[in-house]
């Protein structure tokens, strides 16, 4: 009888522990990939709606809690390029114009999703605040070593990293606040800025 | 064959554990963000926070280009009354229960660009209230506790912003 209890005392504490390993995984991939995908971006049409289902709800509460619905924003994260994900190692561009919204920023996070710590206290650029070309358009320098023009700094996340559970260094979230038709309508095909992968070390 | 009939209960039970541990983490989340916030600053009282740094930790995923104030309020003594003055800059009163759904929210962008300027008068009431109780604007929180945020741009001068956040308020009615 004591063998039982203790076979049943341990299988439980192992599908405990496979079942907090998988959520976690769930979540991880969760955020990679949201349900929509726009290229390299991703969001999701739910995000803050109370029609998210379970696993994007406690996705959008470990990884973007108090998230609005699209109408107020839309969120898009990039946290690899063509399924490699964004490392400290490289060096990448962001390149884009102007977005159908009222206002938008892009913004670098560290793996723990919180802003990185960095000597110039940079961590977005937003549609008022980017150096453009005489046509509008803009490029974002993403890189750990200073550059030229708009740098946006990367560096090592705030958290320890024995927490880290993602491949990805960093992510980059694009929000654009109160979005036109075109991204509520058709998100997964609405015009985004393109990312590219300069060098790595 | 004894450890399959191990194996198999184990695995089935662990990938629906999965569900439970997602069906409950939004609450919890909530619950600690709620917890802190209201023993940090009060309850049913709005609170602005710095612009938020690589030191801002509560929440996930702050955006630097927006000053935020928050009010965990709790409704079970009664409505709560919210007065907020509209920038012309963007500005959002969003409101969240404590499964994390974003239940309402007011703007000034868009339709409600008419708000601008004007001190918003809100009327936040029980799920089991009457609204036609009340006059004026009413939000109905599904649940009698969440969490009312109130979003501004920090984009250049934002003095006007802060201003508009620190003559607003956030109390029992």
């Amino acid at each position: 009888m004591l063998k039982l209890t203790i076979k049943l005392i341990a299988a439980a504490l192992l599908a405990v522990l496979l079942a907090v390993l998988l959520f976690l995984r769930s979540i991880s991939v969760g955020l990679d990939s949201m349900n929509l995908r726009n290229g390299d971006w991703v969001t999701s049409a739910a995000t803050g709606s109370k029609d998210a289902g379970v696993m994007l709800k406690a996705t959008v509460a470990i990884g973007g809690l108090l998230a609005s619905t699209k109408e107020n924003s839309m969120y898009y994260r990039l946290s690899s390029i063509a399924g490699e994900p964004l490392s400290l190692n490289c060096r990448y561009r962001i390149e884009g114009t102007d977005y159908d919204a009222n206002w938008w920023s892009i913004t670098a996070y560290g793996w723990d999703n919180y802003l990185i710590p960095n000597a110039d206290n940079r961590y977005s650029f937003n549609n008022e605040n980017v150096m453009r070309e005489d046509d509008g358009s803009w490029t974002i320098r993403v890189a750990t070593d200073e550059q030229h023009g708009n740098w946006l700094p990367i560096g090592p996340a705030g958290a320890p990293g024995w927490r880290k559970l993602g491949d990805n260094d960093f992510d980059l979230l694009m929000r654009l606040y109160t979005p036109g038709l075109t991204y509520l309508d058709t998100p997964v095909s609405a015009r985004l800025p393109t990312v590219i992968k300069e060098d790595c070390l | 064959m004894n450890f399959l009939k191990w194996c198999l209960p184990i695995v089935v039970c662990a990938w629906l554990g999965q569900y439970l541990l997602a069906l409950w983490a939004p609450n919890l989340i909530m619950e600690v963000l709620y917890y802190q916030a209201g023993e940090q600053n009060g309850y049913n009282r709005l609170f602005i926070s710095p612009i938020p740094d690589a030191t801002a930790r509560t929440v996930v995923r702050p955006s630097p280009d927006l000053i935020y104030a928050i009010c965990v309020y709790d409704l079970s003594e009664g409505p709560v009354s919210i007065q907020a003055l509209v920038p012309a800059r963007y500005w959002s009163m969003q409101f969240y229960q404590m499964n994390t759904d974003n239940f309402a929210g007011i703007t000034n962008q868009r339709d409600e660009q008419n708000l601008i300027g004007s001190v918003l008068q809100v009327t936040l009431i029980g799920g089991a209230d009457n609204a036609d109780a009340y006059e004026g604007a009413v939000i109905q929180s599904p649940t009698d506790r969440g969490v009312m945020l109130l979003r501004a741009s920090a984009i250049g001068d934002y003095s006007a912003s802060l201003a508009a956040l620190e003559s607003s308020q956030c109390g029992q009615a």
